[in-house]
């Protein structure tokens, strides 16, 4: 694979967005068993992409490999100019990738403040000695940490009264609060969003994709979604992708992708 | 899964999965075989014969096969609930304390009548094989129960505490130094010589016991009921507990064969080593565990064959480097397994193991 | 308000330790200065520095680190190797002294002055400490602490069989199990020399600065940066790695910081029983020290010094001096004394399935042993 990346304009067409991530033929075998294969798509800097696809698609496959937890078997995933296939997950989140989980993984026994502290982990300096030491630029650096993770928890919405709170003691609305939190914490310039609105009651996921667009607006971050939920991947989409069976069968924006038959045939054969 | 790939060859990258597989299960019988293979070498330049390396491997077979019987008890508990049960190598060793303490009751003594001896240490060996699988399963009761929703490594932390506890009921029933037994067998007689590689009288025991209770057990597992549901069990306990299958009687009939076979393999070591004393099963289990893993742990055959293969190691690194040196050898290739093959020789029956 | 909180903690903490080590160095005042119980509470501070050690390894950072006797191992032999006519025939049997005190100056071997000792039995230990975590990296709880437990077994073997390895001058590696003795006292550039014929309460009251030092680098490193990336390696590697946690480093850290307490207290243990013998770095050894973790509260660091006390006395006290006789009495032929590993088993045993968060919990782990988060996370396969 020695193809240089495409330059972002030729990419996307219209020349004004460059290419924040590019995946080039990747593709992801267990032992025998193809999960992900042969599958190339781009993310335009600032959009917000979903990737859709039936239960077992290779979705969440595809995410791991984004950050660094799989290995492509073959392909190349290039993040900003820079081949990230065989990058580690710590350096992929200091590159500027983060992520929630699909089933919530924070850290239970910690609480949401020390969660999104640990999200700040790679834009901290303070090692082993200066943690014993303690210097004053190491109480300051855990002073500006700790503001921070206030702060971002107060933007994503979480009531002042349970900053402090176990992580497990929280609402299932509040986790994935401070899910989101712990990964905007890193300063991400891609963001990872695996199903966050599952679970979710209607008006909560029409706050959440009203969420999705601030985070754009605001912090110039860049939304890569996995989503069940059609009416918000419709709603909130420029692009979409759809994996079947670990292949991509279809891509383009909302209402290119609901007009493809493959993708009809897709979801209607799955439940047929 | 289609073809319509252009570019990427799903085959070639399929292939490389395969090929790292084979240099890593490989390379593992390499580096197995890298000791024999070099003593055998060196022994036809300096010797021109191979008669220590055949001597090394009978005996170091007959020590596997004991391991092998100790070692299916590791695997059986780990198959089935994936916890190291720590106190299995002392399970074997009061195996041969309880046999060795029925010898008398028996009137089993030296230069006895052969069909008599075989009787009474038959009896001894079911006695010994009845009181460990009784204790294996109450071990389980009282220090793993408790804690099977507790994270893993609890129930492990429990399983030494047990094995310091039984190694101390060793103390204080037989004291603490080494002692030697009867030799009831004349297990170091000649019974057969083939090309200068000899086969004695331990080495029939070994193999005598060994193979018929691995064949008892594997099809034990294989056909019966039990077996069926400890199969069960292993892959997917919720599901086998859906399935109308009693889980906890099922784990603990596990623990019962394991601590049988303990029973029996602490019998023969009594008869093989002639000798007994508390500490045997800590080094003996950790030899065991290695067989265990180098298998593939919750593999049955795995179990047996890296029994083998461990109690080979173990006799040609005791004859050719020195006794006190073979816990050193065998813990290095338990090191090496463990980073490199987690999986072992013949990989996993049932859940991950890696 | 909740800076406030955490800074008000602190400086409880801060008060509680300092009461608790100005009572503890005033403690030995009321005994005869050789009297065998400032031999238990040296012993107990020794042990409590080795336990401190340990959890940062095990309860900070999760990794059940079952070979933790090969760093006592590593730092007795440091002071064995380099504070003891071990070297004799080193620079034409004149020897090589570094700051080694009047007496030992004149000896031949290396001597260096224990200060350096420790610089260099942490940093031996610490090195090992990574070594012997490198290859566990990848491998789940149970299988770190056996390939740990493996590693321990193996030093074990060395030292044990140590004096048959040689090279040099003929020099051994070790003397197994007759000891390197004798190995010299301490001697602190401003005090006068270390002497156990004369008094041992300066043994004590060095012991227990190193005592302060551990528990600062527990309290410090438990609230800190690293501290926060143990707790979220120990719950759930993936979404600690996928928060940028590097994995190798965090772990190796844990591992180094930890040995090289275990070395610190070895060293000074060679030093205060002037000898270094193989028999010392058993298995049960490493169990000693995680049941004093078990028993005070994995994680717990006021609960791991006290379980270390504890135990301590138990081992070096109660066990030999109070109940030894008990099995005698009620007619058993036996001394208690034979049966210590067993109690420290059954206690592991009793701690476990009774109280598992041990005796003053750390709020963390207590959660866990219930069943909250940590350890079940779905395995992602080893990239």
């Amino acid at each position: 694979m020695s193809t240089p990346v495409e330059t972002p304009s030729t990419a996307t067409g219209a020349g004004k967005a460059r290419t924040l991530l590019a995946t080039e033929q990747v593709s992801k075998t267990f032992g025998g068993l193809v999960a992900v294969n042969d599958v190339s798509f781009e993310i335009p800097e600032r959009s917000i992409v979903s990737i859709i696809g039936p239960n077992g698609a290779g979705k969440t496959t595809f995410f791991n490999m984004l950050t660094g937890l799989y290995k492509p078997s073959i392909g190349r995933i290039v993040f900003d100019g820079k081949d990230i296939s065989r990058t580690r997950p710590d350096r992929i989140t200091t590159l500027g990738i983060a992520r929630t989980f699909q089933n919530i993984r924070l850290f239970a026994t910690m609480s949401a403040v020390e969660n999104v502290m640990v999200g700040q982990h790679a834009r901290m300096k303070a090692g082993l000695i200066g943690s014993i030491l303690r210097p004053p630029k190491v109480r300051g650096e855990e002073r500006s940490v700790r503001d921070k993770a206030h702060e971002m928890l107060s933007y994503v919405g979480l009531a002042t009264r349970v900053h402090d709170e176990l992580a497990v003691n929280l609402s299932y609305g509040d986790q994935r609060r401070v899910e989101i939190a712990r990964a905007l914490a890193s300063d991400p310039r891609l963001l990872l969003l695996d199903e966050p609105t599952a679970g979710m009651n209607p008006q909560e996921s029409d706050r959440l994709t009203a969420f999705m667009r601030q985070l754009r607006e605001e912090r110039q971050v860049t939304i890569l979604l996995i989503e069940h939920d059609m009416k918000v991947v419709m709603g909130v989409s420029e692009r979409i992708t759809v994996l079947d069976h670990g292949e991509k069968i279809a891509e383009g924006d909302p209402v290119e992708v609901r007009a493809n038959p493959l993708v009809v045939e897709a979801y209607l054969g799955k439940q047929g | 899964m289609s073809t319509n790939t252009a570019t990427a060859d799903p085959a070639s990258h399929r292939l490389s999965d395969t090929l790292r597989e084979a240099a890593s299960k490989y390379g593992l019988i390499a580096v197995l075989l890298a000791l024999p293979v070099y003593l055998a070498i060196s022994d036809l330049i300096s010797k021109g014969n191979l008669t220590d390396l055949g001597n090394n491997l009978v005996l170091g077979l007959s020590n596997g096969a004991i391991i092998a019987l100790v070692a299916l008890g590791y695997t059986l508990v780990y198959g089935i609930i994936e916890l190291i049960n720590f106190a299995h190598g002392e399970v074997f060793m009061i195996g041969s304390f309880v046999a060795f303490g029925l010898w008398g009751t028996f009137g089993i003594s030296e230069g006895m009548a052969v069909p008599g001896m075989i009787v009474g240490l038959l009896a001894a060996m079911i006695a010994a094989m009845i009181v460990c699988g009784g204790l294996n399963v109450m071990i389980e009761r009282v220090a793993y129960k408790p804690l099977r929703n507790a994270p893993k490594l609890a129930p492990l932390i429990t399983a030494i505490g047990m094995s310091f506890i039984l190694q101390n009921v060793g103390i204080l029933w037989r004291g603490s130094s080494q002692a030697s037994v009867p030799d009831l067998i004349n297990q170091s007689n000649d019974l057969v010589t083939i090309g200068g590689v000899v086969i004695n009288n331990g080495d029939v025991l070994a193999a005598a016991v060994t193979i018929p209770l691995v064949f008892l057990l594997t099809s034990f597992i294989n056909r019966s009921r039990l077996g069926k549901a400890m199969r069960a069990t292993a892959q997917d306990p919720d599901a086998a507990r859906l399935m109308g299958i009693n889980v906890n009687t099922t784990i603990s009939m596990t623990f019962l064969l394991g601590g049988m076979l303990a029973g029996a393999a602490g019998l023969i070591n009594l008869l093989y080593q002639t000798s007994i004393w508390y500490f045997q099963g800590f080094q003996a289990g950790l030899i065991a565990f290695t067989a265990a893993v180098m298998g593939g742990i919750g593999n049955l055959k795995g179990a047996v064959l890296g029994g083998l293969i461990i109690g080979c190691i173990g006799q040609l690194a005791e004859f050719r480097i020195g006794a006190e040196w073979t816990a050193v050898v065998v813990f290095a290739y338990l090191v090496l397994i463990m980073v490199f093959r987690p999986q072992g020789l013949i990989g996993e029956e049932t859940r991950e193991a890696g | 308000m909740s800076n406030l909180r955490g800074l008000l903690k602190g400086k409880n903490n801060l008060v509680v330790s300092l009461v608790a080590l100005g009572v503890a160095a005033i403690l030995p005042l009321f005994f005869d200065p050789l009297s065998n119980l400032t031999n238990n509470f040296i012993l107990a501070a020794a042990f409590v520095v080795m336990a401190l050690g340990l959890n940062i390894v095990v309860g900070f950072a999760g990794l059940l680190d079952l070979g933790y006797v090969a760093f006592y191992a590593f730092g007795a032999y440091t002071i064995g190797w380099f504070a003891s006519d071990h070297f004799s025939s080193v620079n034409g049997g004149e020897g090589f002294h570094i700051a080694a005190g009047e007496f030992a100056s004149n000896l031949p071997g290396i001597h260096l002055n224990f200060l350096v000792i420790v610089v260099v039995a942490v940093i031996i230990t610490g090195i090992a400490g990574m070594l012997i975590g490198l290859p566990t990296l990848r491998l789940r709880g149970d299988y770190i602490a056996i390939v740990t437990l493996a590693f321990g077994e193996i030093i074990y073997r060395f030292a044990v069989n140590g004096d048959e390895i040689t090279f040099g001058e003929g020099y051994k590696l070790t003397n197994g199990r007759q000891a390197i003795s004798p190995i010299d006292s301490i001697d602190l550039p401003g005090f006068a020399p270390f002497d156990s014929a004369f008094s041992l309460r300066p043994f004590y009251w060095f012991c227990l600065v190193l005592v302060g030092i551990v528990l600062l680098v527990n309290f410090r490193l438990r609230d800190s940066r690293l501290g926060r990336a143990w707790i979220a390696i120990r719950e759930d590697e993936v979404a600690a790695a996928s928060m940028g946690v590097p994995l190798v480093k965090t772990k190796l850290l844990a591992y180094a910081t930890g040995a090289a307490f275990g070395g610190i207290s070895g060293a000074f243990l060679g030093s205060y029983l002037t000898s270094v013998n193989a028999n010392n770095f058993q298995f049960g050894f490493s169990i000693f020290i995680l049941a004093m973790i078990i028993l005070g509260g994995l994680g717990s660091i006021w609960g791991v010094a006290i379980g270390a006390i504890l135990l301590s006395f138990i081992n070096t006290y109660f066990i030999p001096e109070v109940f030894n006789e008990v099995p005698r009495k009620i007619g058993l032929e036996f001394d208690l004394t034979i049966l210590n590993f067993g109690i420290f088993g059954f206690l592991i045993l009793l701690v476990m399935v009774l109280r598992p968060q041990g005796i003053l919990p750390e709020r963390r782990r207590a959660l866990e042993l219930e069943g909250v988060g940590a350890g079940d996370a779905i395995e992602v396969r080893a990239p």
